[in-house]
C-alpha cells in the first residue's frame, strides 16, 4: 500500500457518494417492501466505508516508507493515450467510414506510428489484416460488420 | 445408476453429431491457442468468441465455449515449461519446477507429464461431473431466496478471499460489480436505474463488453507499457512420453491433484488458479525430498497441471446445477448461456437435457482430443510464440473491438468495453483485483432478486437468512472467511499473480 492508495480509495469513495445519492434518489423503499435503490445504497455505505479505510491505510504507509511506485516512463505512457485514443477513434468512426477503412487506419496507425516499422511493411499488414479479418468475421462467422461510406460498393 | 448411463448414453448422441464434434474441435484448439498466448486467458477469449456462436445452436455454442476454457489449461503449461512465461494464470505454478526442467534439457518429459496428467485430472473431472452434478441439482430444488441469497454471499467472498492482493480491495470491487448489476431495468418494480438518459445504458452493463475490457484490452495496455522480453528455450523438444520412473513419481501427485481440484473447483469462488497452487503446497509438503522442489522435480508439474484441469472441470458444477459461476471465467459462460436463451440452475437438467449432457460429454471426447492434438503440435506451437508481440497485441486489439461490436451490432458495447479496458489498466495499476467485480456483477440481479423476495416473503424480517439451517451454514462460512484474515492478520492463502 503506497500513496497511490489515496488516490484510488478516493476515487473509489466519491464514486460511492454519487451511487448513496442515487439509490436514495431511487427510493429505499421499506424493509417489508425493499424499493429499488434498497441494495444499492447499503453497498454503496460499505464499499464508502472500505475505501476510506484504504485510504487511512495509505496515510500509515506512506508515514512509516515511502514506497517505490514501478518506474514508467513519460514515453510508454503516451504510447498508451496514444493507443487509448486511437481505440476510441475506432468506436466512434467505425458506423461512418465502415469496417474497411477504420481497420486499415488502426493497423497502419499502430505499425507505422506507435511500433515505427517500415511503412511499406505496415501498409501490407494492414491490408492483409483488414482482409483477413473482413473473411474470417463477415464470410466465415456471418457477423455484420458496418460497412460506412462503403455501402455502395455491395460487397 | 442406469439412468445416469443412459443420460450419458444420450449425451454421447448428442456429443458425436459432426456438428458438435467440430465445435468441440475448434473450442479446444482455440483454447490451446489462448492458453499458449500470453496476455490473452480463456476469461477474454471467451468473451471475445462468444458473438461468433450466435448464429449456432446453444449446445454447439456451449461446447465450444467450454472447450475454450479446459483446452486454455492444457495451452497455459506448455509456455510455462517452455518459456517461464505462464500462458494463463492457472500455470503460474508450473514455471517454478517446468521451466527448471526445460532447462535441464527434460522439457519433453515435462510437457508429457503435464498433458497426461491433464486427461487424467480433465477425464476424472469430468466423470465426477456426471454423477455430483445431477445429485446437487436435485438438493438445490429445495432452495428458496434466502438460501440462493445466501449461496452468492459465500461465492463472492471466497472468491475474494482467494483473490490476488488485498482483501479489502477485493471486497470493494466485488461491491462496485454488485452497483453495476443495478444499471437498466429493474425487473421487481419496473424502473429504469443508474442509465442517466443514456440510451446504450438503458439494457443495463453487459458482463461481456466489461471482461473484454478487463482482461483483454488492460492486458495489452499494460503490455505496452512494460514491453514484454521472453527468451525461448532453443532446445529441442523431444521424449515427450515420460520414462516409468517419471510415471512412478507422478502417478499419486496427479491422483492428489485430480481429486483436490475438483473439490476446490466445486466450491463456488474456488476454481482452476487457487487449486494449481494449493496442489504444488501439498505435493511440496509430503515429499520425500522437498528440497528438490523449485529445480525440476517432476511432482511439481504433475500434481498442479492435474489440478488446475480437475478445477476447471469441477467449476462446472456450480455453474450448471446452481446457475452460481465460481469464478470469471464461468461467470462469462453463464452469461453466454443466458444471451442464449438458457437459465442455468437445478432445472436445467430437465429443461436441456441435451444442453447439460451433451456439454459434459463433449468434455471427455474433448479430453481425448487434447492429448491427441497436444503431443504433437507443441513445435507449433512453440513456433506460435514467436510471433512478435508488435504484431499480436494489434491483432488482439482488432478482435475485443470486433467482438464487442458484433455482441449485438452496436457501438455502445465497444465504448462500455474499452471504459472498462482503461479501468481495468488503472486497477492493474494500483492492484485492484477484477475478478470479484465480473462474479459480483454477474451475480448482482440474482442476488437483488432473492434478497427483495426473501425479505418480502419474510415481511421484513431480516432473521430469515439465519433461520434456515442451510442458508444460515453459508452465512457462517462466508464470514469467517471474513474474520480470519482480520484476526489472524496474516496473508491470504496465497499471493496469486494477477489475471
Amino acid at each position: 500500500m503506497g500513496k497511490s492508495d489515496g488516490v484510488s480509495g478516493s476515487f473509489w469513495f466519491l464514486f460511492c457518494l454519487f451511487i448513496i445519492y442515487e439509490s436514495y434518489r431511487l427510493g429505499l423503499g421499506t424493509m417489508y417492501q425493499p424499493g429499488p435503490g434498497f441494495l444499492f445504497f447499503w453497498t454503496g455505505i460499505v464499499v464508502a466505508i472500505m475505501a476510506l479505510i484504504v485510504v487511512l491505510q495509505s496515510f500509515r504507509a506512506q508515514a512509516a516508507e515511502e514506497v517505490q511506485e514501478a518506474p514508467t516512463g513519460k514515453r510508454t505512457t503516451t504510447k498508451v493515450i496514444l493507443v487509448i485514443v486511437a481505440l476510441f477513434l475506432y468506436a466512434v468512426l467505425m458506423e461512418w467510414l465502415g469496417f474497411f477503412i477504420v481497420t486499415f487506419l488502426l493497423f497502419m496507425f499502430l505499425l507505422a506510428v506507435i511500433e515505427k516499422k517500415k511503412w511499406w511493411f505496415a501498409v501490407l499488414v494492414s491490408a492483409a489484416v483488414t482482409l483477413f479479418a473482413y473473411l474470417v468475421f463477415e464470410t466465415a462467422l456471418q457477423s455484420q460488420l458496418p460497412k460506412g461510406i462503403l455501402e455502395f460498393l455491395r460487397f | 445408476m442406469v439412468e445416469i448411463l443412459h443420460n450419458v448414453g444420450y449425451g454421447f448422441q448428442v456429443a458425436c453429431q459432426p456438428y458438435n464434434l467440430m465445435y468441440c474441435f475448434f473450442g479446444v484448439l482455440i483454447g490451446t491457442l489462448v492458453g499458449v498466448l500470453p496476455g490473452l486467458g480463456p476469461a477474454a477469449a471467451i468473451a471475445l468468441l462468444l458473438p461468433t456462436t450466435f448464429h449456432v445452436a446453444p449446445v454447439s455454442a456451449t461446447i465450444m465455449l467450454a472447450g475454450i476454457f479446459y483446452g486454455a489449461m492444457y495451452g497455459g503449461s506448455t509456455t510455462s515449461i517452455l518459456v517461464n512465461i505462464p500462458g494463463e494464470a492457472a500455470s503460474v505454478v508450473t514455471c517454478i519446477d517446468g521451466y527448471q526442467m526445460a532447462r535441464q534439457g527434460r522439457a519433453g518429459a515435462a510437457l508429457g507429464i503435464s498433458a497426461f496428467g491433464s486427461f487424467i485430472a480433465g477425464t476424472f473431472s469430468v466423470i465426477a461431473l456426471t454423477f455430483v452434478g445431477p445429485f446437487l441439482a436435485n438438493i438445490a430444488l429445495a432452495f428458496g431466496p434466502p438460501e440462493y441469497f445466501s449461496l452468492m454471499i459465500v461465492g463472492i467472498t471466497v472468491l475474494t478471499y482467494l483473490s490476488s492482493g488485498s482483501m479489502i480491495k477485493s471486497l470493494m470491487m466485488a461491491g462496485v460489480g454488485l452497483m453495476l448489476s443495478g444499471v437498466g431495468m429493474d425487473t421487481i418494480a419496473g424502473k429504469y436505474r443508474f442509465t442517466f438518459d443514456i440510451p446504450a445504458l438503458l439494457d443495463g452493463v453487459g458482463v461481456v463488453p466489461v471482461a473484454m475490457g478487463l482482461f483483454g484490452i488492460s492486458e495489452v495496455l499494460l503490455n505496452l507499457e512494460t514491453e514484454i522480453k521472453r527468451d525461448l528455450l532453443t532446445t529441442k523438444v523431444k521424449n515427450l512420453f515420460p520414462s516409468l520412473k517419471d510415471w512412478g513419481l507422478s502417478i499419486w501427485p496427479i491422483i492428489r491433484g485430480s481429486v483436490l481440484g475438483f473439490f476446490l473447483g466445486i466450491i463456488p469462488g474456488g476454481g482452476a488458479v487457487i487449486a494449481s497452487f494449493a496442489s504444488y503446497a501439498i505435493e511440496k509438503k509430503i515429499a520425500k525430498h522437498p528440497e528438490e522442489f523449485g529445480h525440476g522435480a517432476i511432482q511439481g508439474v504433475a500434481g498442479p497441471e492435474s489440478a488446475n484441469n480437475a478445477g476447471a472441470g469441477g467449476s462446472f458444477i456450480p455453474l450448471l446445477t446452481l446457475g452460481i459461476p465460481a469464478n470469471p471465467v464461468t461467470a462469462i459462460l453463464l452469461g453466454a448461456l443466458m444471451i442464449h436463451g438458457l437459465t442455468p440452475g437445478p432445472l436445467l437438467i430437465k429443461d436441456a437435457p441435451d444442453l447439460f449432457w451433451g456439454t459434459i460429454v463433449s468434455m471427455y471426447i474433448g479430453n481425448g482430443m487434447l492429448l491427441v492434438l497436444n503431443l504433437p503440435l507443441i513445435p507449433l506451437w512453440v513456433k506460435v510464440l514467436k510471433v512478435p508481440y508488435y504484431l499480436l497485441y494489434p491483432l488482439i486489439l482488432l478482435f475485443c473491438l470486433i467482438g464487442a461490436y458484433s455482441l449485438d451490432n452496436s457501438v455502445a458495447d465497444v465504448i462500455i468495453m474499452l471504459v472498462f479496458g482503461i479501468l481495468g489498466f488503472l486497477m492493474k495499476k494500483y492492484r485492484y483485483d477484477g475478478a470479484p467485480l465480473i462474479l459480483a456483477l454477474v451475480l448482482g440481479q440474482k442476488l437483488e432478486t432473492s434478497l427483495r423476495r426473501s425479505l418480502i416473503m419474510s415481511h421484513g424480517d431480516f432473521s430469515t437468512f439465519v433461520t434456515r439451517p442451510i442458508s444460515l451454514a453459508f452465512l457462517i462460512t462466508a464470514v469467517v472467511l471474513l474474520i480470519i484474515p482480520i484476526i489472524t492478520g496474516r496473508k491470504k492463502l496465497s499471493t496469486l499473480p494477477d489475471e
